[in-house]
């Protein structure tokens, strides 16, 4: 390959007109209040879990709504759904519920 | 007694034989496919038990007093207990003193066998050397007086089920009310058939004198036949209707009971054990008014009752959607007459549930964990060690993490009794695996449980003292840890007093002490936490309390209920503590504590704060 | 005039309201649950956005309204409804018949203990945004150390927009308040570092974003995006606060000598207790419930009832004292059409 001085990289920019929602559309079916999360990060703060692992329930959150599942997965396989982020959260958002709803409705082998 | 016809037949016994050939193939063949459904060893242990004389008696001890006299159900009411029982006991004897009359007086019985102890009066007339018979006689109208007696008290119970103290009752599916209305006729008719013939073939107070108001109006002996072929055409009915009703539950309770005693556990979510239990259910309805999600109307459909049904009749949408609504309190448990086990049964149903991916906890480093909590191993020890002290590792929990006050009380108490202790997860911890056992994913559970199990045999410790019985539960059901004793705070404290290395002021307080699900009827502990308090204060009860106490709704055993559906079911908890106007409600749970703390009026306290403040 | 004017409450709506009534010609009755005028104002150091002493607030209120009829420890009995007016029976034996009740029962500070979690009760050097005042205006609370106070923290939405506190509304003024009272933390012990954990920052007001701007630019107080989760102690006995600082994306831990808790406005017990008394509706947030939320917050669904203040949702100083303003001369004009 030429080298032209400079790299040709994936651009980091999220385009949110090719993000396809079409699993979080149904995780919002199973579980409607993850839409309520307002990223307090409460339940990032409080996980058990975080702290081995740099596990975020917020990000995953946030991740899966960007299109980034990749990231969201990976993370998401440190949970020990201990039930703490469901206490803490003051959107009361049944945490539990959506992470299980996560397993059924994302793979790991998502892009 | 001789025979009234040359053939001993009559057409009108084939409804009744078929009916029976039929329930009895059904039940054998249903029987062998859930003994072969058991995991082999289950299975072993299973033929073991039914040949040990221990089991063997406790089997025949417990079908008789829970599938003929219902014992549960007499101390849960008595008029509820005394239908089930004259029912149940009436017709049992009737079958046994009917097969004792036919052997009596009859020979060469062949074929006849089969219908002749249910049919004999018909077949037979009257002679002199019968009076002998008379007691017999008289027993036979007696219990289908005791019989007659619970029909009548169980078509009461269809309208007014308050008076059984049962506020609410199932819904009866299609099959069950053939059943039901089946079964309510068998005893009239057989009264009725027999009343028709017993100038012939004798009877007794009941019989006779109905038949002596009979030839009143009806002298023809001709209209003895079709009452005849009534009775056994209503038999008939409710053999070939009780498989796929719920009177299944008659013949499976009686597999469930030696399964049980022979202590085989829940594997399988749909086969061997589960599917006894859910056979067993006689939909009574016991269930619904134990749910404390009952409280909201449309959750009495998810209870345990028609969870049974549902899996009976294979609905995977609704079996799903009650088994993950359930918060797994396990009241329905404590209450049921048969000993289905809702809560289990649930997890069960839960742990088939297909997944695309999960937990891998093998990035945990526990090597790092052990050398932080290793205090008790020789060499790292800087204090003296007493030889009399306990090595206690105390794991407060992720839920403790929440509610401070449990942490800190816990520890001064600690402190207060000279106890030599560790915290193990003072920065969090590892999960102790309850909530995800909980949640049916069992392997990830017990991936946890691996890890928790590493650390603390790592630590050197010979006592693991726990704040949430959440935890706790677990610990006693899933773990192993040899020459280490688990135990839970409240019977810590219990035991601390009465050695007399805590000293406890009694004041005046009035504590009601809620018993947290997965304390009390999860590991039994009643008993400790009671003591404890009432070395603090003075002790009422809530009205419903011990196994019976109510969930205060924040169960992590829910896995959809949302946090805004709880909250009539934590009013109706908090109603129910306090039934004696106490002065604290005191918990030995975090979650109960935290849940409670959002509507009660009174402050909520842990046992363990309490002791604390009122100890030195 | 001899019509009649109850005035439920003694904060600073009450007594504007009551000032205002006197000037229009009024002889208005204000019943005060305390010993003593000015509710929860009177208990505060400054008021923001320009260090106005609270005191001189109240004092200035207390002169103006001083005419009225003002029983102090005196509370509700229990209202009679007769036919067009209310029989109100008073704890001290009067009974007071009137046609027009003006409600400003303002709000409670929301019990900063039930929020464990944060161990208010339980640590020793966790406090509330009240607390702190008290500590400002009298220098009394052992809690606050006088030396080595190396680190300070504030915990804004402490029982506001929280569903698990049961107040899902925003408290409108702790934003503002922290920033004011992390300024004059920082007034106080320059050499502390003072961090505030926020979850929005709802600087709405006049001249508070000119607030906000010097709490960052000249005191260099530290906002982290992100709701604390848990408080632990240290052998030290000083508090460890963990959140997650959402910007960064990473948990965040820091040890502090003092955690201030921005408890938020809920409605008061007192507010619930009139409202019942005269059957007046509450609003899903549990403050009282106006006729209208946008022409007619000072107006109760019920004719000849009025509202000022807090009682019907958190309000900060300028806007209760105007609506008291607005309420008095509503009471005026519904007064002259009554003739």
């Amino acid at each position: 390959m030429m080298d032209f001085g400079f790299k040709i990289s994936p651009s980091s920019t999220i385009n949110l007109d090719k993000v396809d929602l079409e699993k979080f559309t149904r995780l919002h079916e199973i579980e409607p209040d993850v839409y309520k999360c307002m990223a307090c990060g409460s339940c990032s703060s409080t996980c058990p879990a975080g702290r081995f692992s740099g596990m975020s329930l917020r990000k995953v959150i946030l991740d899966l709504q960007r299109g980034k599942e990749k990231e969201a997965v990976a993370m998401m396989k440190n949970c020990m759904l201990c039930g703490k982020c469901t206490m803490v959260c003051p959107r009361g958002i049944n945490t539990r519920h959506l992470i299980l709803s996560i397993y059924r409705i994302y793979a790991e082998d998502e892009k | 007694m001789r025979e009234r016809f040359l053939t001993g037949y009559n057409d009108f016994v084939l409804p009744f034989v078929c009916g029976m050939l039929f329930v009895l193939a059904y039940c054998l063949i249903g029987m062998i496919r859930i003994i072969m459904q058991l995991p082999g060893e289950d299975r072993k242990r299973f033929f073991i038990s039914l040949v040990t004389p221990k089991t063997l008696v406790k089997n025949i001890k417990d079908i008789f007093l829970k599938c003929l006299i219902h014992v549960d159900l007499w101390k849960r009411n008595k008029l509820l207990g005394y239908m089930h029982s004259s029912i149940a006991f009436g017709w049992f004897m009737l079958i046994l003193v009917g097969h004792i009359e036919v052997f009596l007086y009859t020979s060469n019985l062949g074929a006849k066998a089969l219908y002749y102890p249910i049919f004999f009066r018909y077949f037979v007339a009257e002679t002199e050397s019968t009076m002998k018979g008379s007691l017999i006689f008289f027993l036979m109208d007696f219990f289908l007086l005791v019989v007659l007696s619970g029909i009548a008290l169980a078509i009461i119970k269809r309208v007014r089920s308050r008076l059984f103290g049962m506020r609410r009752t199932t819904n009866p599916s299609f099959t069950d009310l053939i059943g039901l209305y089946s079964l309510w006729s068998i005893f009239p008719l057989r009264l009725l058939a027999e009343s028709f013939t017993a100038d012939i073939s004798g009877g007794s107070f009941l019989t006779k004198s109905l038949n002596y108001v009979f030839t009143e109006f009806l002298s023809n002996h001709a209209n003895m036949l079709p009452a005849w072929w009534a009775y056994s055409c209503a038999l008939g009915i409710f053999f070939f209707v009780l498989p796929f009703s719920r009177y299944m539950h008659i013949p499976t309770e009686i597999l469930l009971i030696p399964l049980r005693n022979a202590g085989i556990r829940i594997v399988n979510a749909r086969k061997g054990l589960a599917k006894a239990q859910v056979y067993s259910c006689p939909s009574c309805g016991l269930c619904i008014d134990a749910c404390p999600m009952g409280v909201l109307k449309g959750n009495i459909r998810d209870t345990t009752v028609y969870l049974n049904r549902q899996i009976r009749r294979n609905n995977e949408s609704r079996i799903e959607e009650i088994s993950d609504k359930c918060l797994l309190c396990g009241k329905c448990t404590a209450v049921c007459p048969v000993g289905v086990e809702g809560d289990k049964l649930r997890i069960a149903q839960r742990s088939i549930r297909r997944y695309n991916f999960g937990p891998d906890y093998s990035n945990i480093d526990v090597q790092n964990e052990v050398r932080r909590c290793n205090k008790f191993v020789n060499g790292n020890n800087n204090s003296v060690s007493r030889p009399d002290s306990h090595k206690l590792l105390y794991f407060a929990g992720c839920m403790t993490a929440l509610t401070p006050a449990i942490m800190q009380a816990t520890e001064s108490i600690l402190k207060k009794s000279g106890t030599e202790y560790e915290v193990m997860d003072r920065d969090g911890g590892i999960c102790c695996g309850r909530p995800m056992f909980m949640a049916g994913r069992l392997e990830e559970a017990r991936e946890m449980v691996r890890k928790n199990t590493e650390i603390i045999l790592g630590s050197g410790a010979d006592t693991l003292l726990l704040s949430c019985p959440i935890c706790y539960r677990i610990f006693r059901e899933e773990y192993s840890l040899p020459g280490i004793r688990v135990i839970h705070h409240t019977e810590f404290m219990n035991e601390l007093i009465s050695e007399g290395k805590l000293k406890v002021r009694k004041g005046s307080t009035r504590y009601v002490f809620h018993d947290p699900c997965e304390l009390g009827r999860g590991c039994g502990v009643y008993e400790q936490p009671r003591s404890v308090l009432s070395a603090a204060g003075e002790l009422v009860e809530a009205a419903k309390n011990r196994r019976e106490s109510i969930c205060c709704g924040g169960s992590l055993g829910s896995l959809t209920l949302g946090f805004d559906k709880r909250k009539a079911m934590t009013e109706n908890a908090v109603a129910n503590l306090m039934s004696e106007s106490p002065d604290e409600i005191v918990t030995a749970c975090p979650l109960c504590q935290a849940t409670f703390g959002r509507y009660s009026e009174i402050p909520v306290e842990d046992i363990a704060t309490v002791i604390d403040r009122n100890s030195k | 005039m001899k019509e009649n004017i109850v005035i439920i409450g003694g904060g600073i709506a009450g007594m504007e309201a009551a000032s205002q009534l006197l000037d229009l010609g009024y002889k208005p009755i204000i019943i005060e649950k305390s010993d003593h005028l000015g509710g929860h104002v009177a208990e505060w150091n400054c008021l923001f956005p320009d260090m106005t002493p609270a005191g001189d607030v109240v004092k200035n209120l207390v002169t103006r309204s001083a005419g009225a009829n003002i029983f102090l420890n005196t509370e509700i009995s229990f209202v009679n409804k007769l036919k067009d007016s209310y029989n109100i029976m008073l704890s001290n034996g009067i009974s007071i018949i009137t046609k027009i009740i003006l409600v400003t029962t303002g709000f409670s500070l929301f019990d900063a203990s039930k929020k464990e979690e944060y161990g208010y009760g339980i640590y020793d050097q966790v406090i509330t945004n009240k607390d702190l005042e008290h500590w400002f205006n009298t220098g009394d609370d052992k809690r606050v150390g006088d030396c080595g106070m190396n680190a300070v923290g504030f915990v804004h939405c402490v029982g506001s927009r929280d569903e698990k506190a049961r107040n899902s509304q925003c408290s409108k003024v702790c934003c503002i308040t922290a920033v004011k009272q992390a300024i004059e933390i920082k007034q106080k012990f320059p050499e502390a570092m003072v961090y505030c954990f926020y979850m929005d920052l709802r600087m709405f007001g006049k001249k508070y974003e000119d607030f906000y701007i010097s709490a960052q630019r000249d005191y260099g107080i530290r906002f982290i995006r992100g709701r604390v989760s848990e408080v632990s102690e240290n052998i030290d006995g000083k508090v460890i606060v963990k959140a997650e600082d959402t910007l960064s994306g990473k948990p965040v831990k820091v040890t502090l000598d003092l955690l201030v808790l921005m408890a938020g406005m809920v409605c008061c017990k007192d507010s619930t207790k009139v409202a019942n008394m005269i059957s007046l509706p509450v609003d899903s947030d549990g403050f009282l419930k106006s006729r209208d939320n946008v022409t007619g917050i000072i107006e109760a669904p019920k004719e000849g009832i009025f509202y000022a203040g807090a009682c019907t949702g958190p309000k900060t100083v300028p806007e209760t004292l105007a609506e008291a303003r607005a309420a008095a001369l509503n009471v005026h004009l519904y007064i002259n059409r009554m003739k």
